[in-house]
Order: C-alpha cells, then structure tokens, then sequence
C-alpha cells in the first residue's frame, strides 16, 4: 500500500518541482504600456528583419538619421541634427547629434551607421536592395559574395573587394557622406527605416562568428543588445514577454511617456482577444478577423478599430510563355489576362469573405496614402469586354480554355476567395480552373518559382513612396513573380528615379502604374484593413496605414483605483 | 535488473540515432524552405549566406556538422526561424511547462481516474457505475480543444474562478490540467474497473474478506494492488500524451510549451528545432518506458526481471 501511495505522492513532489522550474523569475510588475504584436518576434538584428512585428519592435529600439512623426510618419531628424543635399541631390552631408547615445552610454558615431550598412553588402538581408540606391553598392555586394564564396573554398589568394568604392564614408566621428546613383526624393524616408539603423559594432564583436563574419544571433538578446533608441531591450523571454524599458541615455528623453512596455506574446487569435478582454494588455495589434467580424456583424464596439492598411490583396498572373509543367501559358496574351481582370466582381469579396468593410480595389498602388500620388483608373468589371477580348484571343465561350490552378496558401480566408473568383470566371467566361491550396511555406516557394498559373498574392509597402510598390514589377526584381516584362514601364520607372522634381516623379509612377493595371499581369481585388483594440484610456496610439508606430508618444490614462501601476 | 537496466540504457543512443535520420530524411525531403517570409523574395544571394551561416548548403553538411554538435556539446544548433534563439534555448525555456504541465495532468488522471475506477467497480450495474461509464466516455469522445472551450467558458467566463490562459502561477495550471487530463483519466478509469472487477473474483479475495478484514483494507491493500497493474502500464505512453500532445492545449490556453514548436517547427520547416523536439521528445518516450519497467518489478513481486531467459 505505501509503495502503491508512493506514485502520486512523487508524482505531486514532481508536479511541485516542475512548476517551480518552469516559472519566470522576471519582474511581473504590470507595464505602463502593454500589447500583443501582430505575431512572434523572429530577429531582432536588422539586418536580417523583415517581419512586420519585429520593424515595429526596431522603432521603439533603434533610431536611424531620419526618424518616422509619431503622428505623420513623415521622416524628420532623428540621431542626425543637420543634414544637406548638393545641388545635384545625389550627395548627402549628415552630421549627427553630439547628444546621441548608445543604451550603454557610448556615443553614436558616423562608423556606426557605415558598420551596420556595410554588413547589409557582405551578408545580405531580404532588404538590402534598398542599399542599392548608393553608389557602387549593388556591385560591392555582388563582389563581395563572389570573394567570400571562394574564400569558403580555401581559395586564401583572393583579394577583398573595395569597400572605398561604395559611396558611404564616415568623414569624421560625427559626419556621414553618402553618394548617390540617382536623386532619390526619399532618401530620408530610407534613412528612417529599419534596414538604415546604426548597429553597435562593440558590444557584436564577442558574438562573431568563426568565419569572421557572421554573428551569433544571441547578440540581439539582453543583456548583450546595444541600441539608440528610445527604449533598451530589457527582457525577452522566449514565446513569453518581450519587455522595453525607457532608455537612460536616449537624447530626446522628454517624449518619452511609458517608461515600461511589454509585449506578450499570443499566438492563437481567439487567445489574444482573451488576453486583451482580461485587461492583461492595453492594445491588441491585430484582431482576428473572423473575431472582428463577429463584433463588427453584433453593432461595432467602441474599442474596435478598422482602417484601410498599406496592402493591397491582388490576383497574379504568370506572364512566361510556358507555364512550369511546359504547356503552353494562355496567360501570356495580354487579352486573356485582361478578360480574367475584367470579369471579377469584388464586392460579393469583400462582403461576404472580408467582412471588415475592405475597399474594393482597382488598381495596385493603395489609394490616399502617398500625398500627391493619383493612381490610374484600372480595368473595371465589364463583363461583355471580357468576353469579347476572350473571343479575340481564340477562346469564344471560354472553349478550348486549359484547365488551369489557382494557387493559393491555405491557411485564413484565401480558400473563400479563391472559390469565388473560380465560380465567377465560369459563370462569366466559361472558363474552368482548379483549387491548388497549399500550406504557406510551400505556396511561397511555388510562387517565387513561376510554379503556377494564377495564385493569389498580396504587398505591403515599407517607406512612404510608390515605389515600394511600383518597384516590384520592374522586370529585374526578385519579387516580380509573374515575370511580367515591360520595357515601357521600366523605362518610366527609371526615369521615376532620375526626376528631381517631386510631383512630375510621382506622375511619372503613376502612368507606369497604368501600364502595369492595362496590362494586367496583376488583379488588385481590395485593399487591406488593420484592425485594432485598444480602449479610450490609451493616448498617442495612431492609425497609420502601414500599421506602424512610434512608441514614446504612447501611455494610458489609468484611474485611480488604487490598482493602477502609476 | 542492474543488467537489464544496463542494456536498455545502452539501447537508447542506437534508437535516438535512428529516429534522428529518420526524421532528417524526411524534413530534409519536405518541400518548402525555412528560409524568408513567405510574401518577399528572398535574393539567392540571402538565402545562400543563410544556408551557410546554418550550415545547411547541403545534406552532407548538414549530417556532418549538426550531429556532431549534439553528441559533443549537447548542442542543437540554432533555430531556423526564430534567429535569436538557440534550439537549446527553446527547449530550456517550453520543456519545463509542457512537463509541468504533462505530470499534472496525470496526476490528475490517475487520483480521479482511479476512485472512479475503484468506486464503479464496487457498485457494479448501480446508478454510481454508470455515471463513471458515462463521464469516461465523454472523456474519451470529446477531443481536448472542446474541453478547453468549454472549461474556459464556465469556469473563466462564467464563474470567474480561474484565468483563461496565461503561465506564472498555479492558478494558469489547472484549466489546462484539468483538459489535458481528462482522456487519459476516463482510460484509468476504465482500465481500472475492468481490473478491478477481475481481481475481486479472485480467490485471495475471497480469503481476505472471510479472514474478517475490514472492506477498505481488502478493496485498497488487496485488491487494488494488484488491479492496478495494468493501469500501471498505461501511464508511460500516457505521461508521454500528456507531455507531447498539449498542443491543442497550449493554444487556448497561451501557454509557452514545448508543443507548439513540434507543430510550428514543422510548419516553418525549421529544421533544426523539429529534429531537436523530435529527438528529446523520443528520449522522454524511451526513458519513461524504461521507468515504467522497473517500476513493474517494484510494484508487482510476480514479476522478475532477472529470470529473462538466455
């Protein structure tokens, strides 16, 4: 009998000694300011960042030249207090502020920033193209990767490229020069985004890595992390809280108004809402859709907030001559392509799959976010046009159509869609296609591979010009999955790019964009909303459509219950 | 027993070997790359000094560093998708609440699991036999994220007694202890009114009860003992269910363990934090089993190890 006892006693002494291990030791004091991301947080080195969640982490973190208005998201001075332009607009002078400062004290220096955009040439990022737009740079990487290649090899001869070559010097401790292939208007906007943050080379240098190169990725963890921005990495507790604290040494100290902010973690949607309906956290980043639906269709509750995102949700189209299994691509006559745009009704989309009041969209480029900027008018839904221009391209009646897939990633409402957009091809056309649902990380290797036909796809742009939307269809990006080619459009993008004067770019853009929805190698179907929670006691918290934000603006009123952590 | 003992701990390094290549093979074979997010490109340029940094340009590198690492310093490497962190780090931080987490619901499992077991085979064919038959089936029909649901809504929502998801303390255990442990409680349950009505047949029973032993010393030092056996078995593959399934669990209540990275590790095809999951979660398989043999010898002095014939 007590050996039998014994079981669940050990079994209960274990239970007891399991739970004292697997608890924290962190501080559970509430923060001043808490949310849930939009996901987990992946890296936090930004040099290889790409992920919507860990950007908005690196602007509470970090700081670069140009820093985002909290309110206007328009680039304004941040680490730099002086920056000035040569007549030709291609060579910047940047002199930083002699009160900026590292989290451990250190002073910001010129060779700080050239350290971290040099590490972007030699150990490439997703975003180092936006390195590119300085001198010598896109041949420097090239380069580079071509000596560190055949130095892996053991071939110790060759020589290091030179890094004189790229127009990026430190002049001094505290000037920057930067030269320029072409004007870029929206240079300051570039030196705001994460892929232009400065990175602190000492506090790195215990991390690197045998091939004297790399870094050992737990250099982005605290202690070891080093940054300039408002706030210093204090705590990261895998899957659990990610924990800033105001830092002591950032110049601009005064704007900042929550001293602590948490971010816990949540995976699940339903979850999340759970841990904001609890009061656990003041601002819930994204609100499952099919949860904010739920509320929105119940009377919309004050606390929720939907507003038009930096995204546009599209159809795209392969335009190759061959399609990956060699039979011939219908899709690469323009008429086809056409037909297929022209014949998609978007509201029954929006509506009965969206349902967050998505604006239907005609052309690519996100309406209303980049001042100055008018988007073309795009094909509209006319269904008789479609068919005549399907009749033109050899197909009356969708007769003699191939079966074609449309590819698509399982995961959310992309099935729905894709559902819909199949019956109303063969209800308006006669065209029959195929579901192809894969899971995510499949559909994108399918995607960037031309390993489909049609396949649903999406972008979201990352500093406020057009081009972070119009440069993906240029015929020489990576991320032109429909291999879509037009010399026209090209030609108006590069002469985009030489233009000084900003509203004569911005119309130049806008008729490459017109090109772009004539020829219809995309179907922009609606632009994306963000959905928030967060309550009227949270101040400084804006609605920006990139879904972005500044924290230091940001706190809660709480009241004096006595409760509060105030 | 010392030599038994002996042999299937030197049994264990073989087995992890083969479950590790086995499981290389196929998440080396699986389509899709661990590399990116999925709506950028990633240049060929990036993605090479990904593979190389992780040593993965090929398979051969791949075999010929990782394992290596782990034999030497007990190092899984790093994880594919979550950069920062060292597949190590992973499990030092998620093993520890899943295991938590597991052994609570077990010992949950096996106290309720057992009285209802015990009680239903004393009133056989009575109100209280058939009360247990039909909550062990409920137990065992209703998958565990229903229960969670449904543990959430009346004792969270409705009540307000216990919180609906969070890690930190006790009270954040039990909802999730409670789903997590009620298949394999309604399986004890069972298993041990089947047994238990089996053993009071017996003779030695019989003889205890005419010796004019009181009820509870017969039903709990006699009986039991012995109709406890094969409940006994159960609990190593059970303790492993309780400690690898709580996926499900895990997501609706938030709780920061070891589950979610078996299944998200799979789904962004992180190589190395699937073979590291895969390969401890083996291990505890392999030692529990064992465990659970020699506990066998312990508990029932019919059975000898030793006596295996040679």
């Amino acid at each position: 009998m007590i050996r039998l006892l014994s079981i669940p006693v050990i079994l209960a002494g274990l239970v007891a000694a399991a739970v004292f291990w697997s608890h924290d030791s962190g501080d559970s004091q509430r923060a001043d300011f808490a949310f849930v991301n939009r996901g987990d947080n992946k890296c936090l080195d930004p040099n290889g960042m790409s992920w919507m969640q860990d950007i908005r982490i690196a602007y509470a973190l970090w700081e670069g030249l140009y820093t985002p208005d909290p309110v206007t998201w328009k680039p304004v001075l941040g680490t730099a207090d002086r920056a000035t332009v040569d007549s030709t607009r291609t060579v910047w002078t940047i002199h930083i502020r002699p009160d900026a400062r590292w989290s451990n004290s250190d002073p910001v220096k010129a060779g700080d920033f050239i350290f971290a955009w040099r590490r972007f040439l030699e150990t490439p990022g997703e975003y180092t193209a936006l390195h590119f737009y300085i001198r010598g740079a896109r041949q420097y990487s090239a380069d580079f990767a071509d000596y560190f290649a055949a130095r892996q090899k053991g071939d110790t001869k060759r020589a290091a490229p030179d890094f004189g070559s790229v127009g990026e010097k430190a002049l001094d401790d505290q000037t920057i020069e930067v030269t320029l292939n072409d004007p870029v208007p929206f240079f300051p906007a570039l030196l705001a985004f994460p892929p232009y943050f400065p990175m602190n080379e000492a506090s790195m240098q215990p991390f690197k890595e045998k091939d004297g190169l790399h870094y050992n990725q737990k250099f982005t963890r605290p202690p070891y992390l080093v940054t300039n921005g408002p706030y210093r990495l204090a705590e990261w507790s895998f899957k659990r809280r990610l924990r800033m604290v105001a830092s002591d040494y950032y110049w601009n100290r005064a704007s900042v108004k929550s001293r602590v902010i948490d971010q816990i973690y949540a995976e699940d949607g339903t979850a999340a809402f759970r841990t904001y309906e609890r009061g656990d956290v003041d601002w819930l980043a994204e609100l499952d859709s099919d949860l904010a639906a739920q509320i929105l269709a119940h009377g919309k509750r004050s606390d929720l907030h939907i507003f038009p995102a930096f995204g546009t949700y599209f159809y795209s189209l392969n335009c190759l001559p061959t399609l990956s299994d060699g039979r011939h691509n219908p899709l690469s006559d323009v008429r086809v392509r056409r037909a297929l745009a022209m014949s998609i009704d978007r509201e029954p989309i929006v509506k009965n799959v969206g349902r967050l009041g998505q604006p239907i969209s005609f052309t690519y480029v996100p309406p209303h976010v980049f001042e100055g900027y008018v988007s073309p008018a795009g094909l509209p839904y006319d269904v008789a046009r479609a068919r005549r221009l399907l009749a033109e391209a050899g197909y009356p009646d969708g007769k003699g159509f191939p079966h074609l897939p449309i590819l698509y990633n399982s995961e959310g409402l992309h099935g729905d869609i894709a559902q819909i957009i199949r019956r109303q091809w063969l209800d308006n056309l006669g065209i029959q296609m195929d579901l192809q649902g894969v899971e995510v990380k499949i559909f994108g290797e399918m995607q960037h591979t031309q390993q489909f036909a049609v396949s649903r796809a999406s972008w979201y742009g990352d500093y406020a010009d057009p081009s972070t939307f119009t440069d993906k269809y240029k015929s020489d990006s990576d991320d032109n999955e429909a291999k879509w080619n037009s010399p026209e459009y090209d030609r108006l993008c590069a002469l985009a790019a030489k233009e000084t004067d900003p509203q004569k770019r911005l119309d130049l853009l806008s008729r490459a964009e017109g090109i772009l929805l004539n020829d219809a190698p995309i179907i922009p179907l609606y632009t994306y909303v963000n959905s928030y929670m967060f309550r009227d006691q949270v101040k400084g918290l804006p609605l920006l459509a990139n879904a972005m934000l500044m924290f230091q603006p940001v706190h809660v009123i709480r009241s004096d219950d006595g409760k509060s952590s105030q | 027993m010392t030599r038994f003992i002996a042999w299937r701990i030197l049994q264990l390094p073989l087995i992890l070997a083969v479950v590790y290549l086995i499981t290389f093979a196929l998440v080396w074979l699986a389509p899709g790359s661990p590399y990116g997010n999925n709506d950028r490109a990633l240049s060929e340029a990036a993605k090479n000094d990904l593979k190389v940094r992780f040593h993965a340009e090929s398979w051969e590198k791949f075999l010929t560093y990782y394992p290596w690492q782990i034999v030497a310093h007990g190092d899984f490497g790093p994880s594919l998708s979550y950069e920062g962190w060292s597949v190590n780090d992973v499990l030092r931080s998620s093993l520890p609440v899943s295991i938590s987490l597991g052994l609570l619901s077990i010992l949950i499992a096996l106290v309720f699991g057992c009285a209802a077991g015990v009680t239903a085979a004393l009133h056989r064919g009575g109100i209280l036999d058939f009360l247990s038959l039909a909550a062990a089936l409920i137990g065992i029909s209703l998958p565990p994220f229903v229960v969670a649901g449904m543990l959430i809504v009346i004792f969270s929502d409705g009540l307000h007694w216990l919180p609906s998801g969070g890690w930190g303390e006790f009270r954040h255990m039990i909802l999730p202890g409670v789903a997590l442990a009620l298949m394999p409680m309604a399986y004890i349950a069972r298993l041990t009114r089947v047994s238990m009505l089996d053993t009071l047949g017996h003779d030695f029973v019989r003889t205890a009860r005419a010796k004019g032993l009181p009820k509870r010393t017969v039903v709990w030092k006699h009986a039991f003992r012995t109709a406890f056996l094969p409940v006994f078995t159960y609990l190593g593959p059970a303790t492993a269910y309780a400690m690898t399934g709580s996926f499900v669990v895990e997501t609706v209540f938030n709780i920061p363990g070891l589950g979610q990275h078996f299944v998200n590790g799979v789904k962004n095809r992180d190589q190395t934090l699937i073979l590291g999951t895969v390969l401890v979660y083996a291990a505890f398989l392999l030692v529990l089993n064992l465990f659970v043999d020699i506990g066998y010898a312990l508990i029932d002095p019919r059975i000898e190890i030793n006596a295996r014939p040679e």
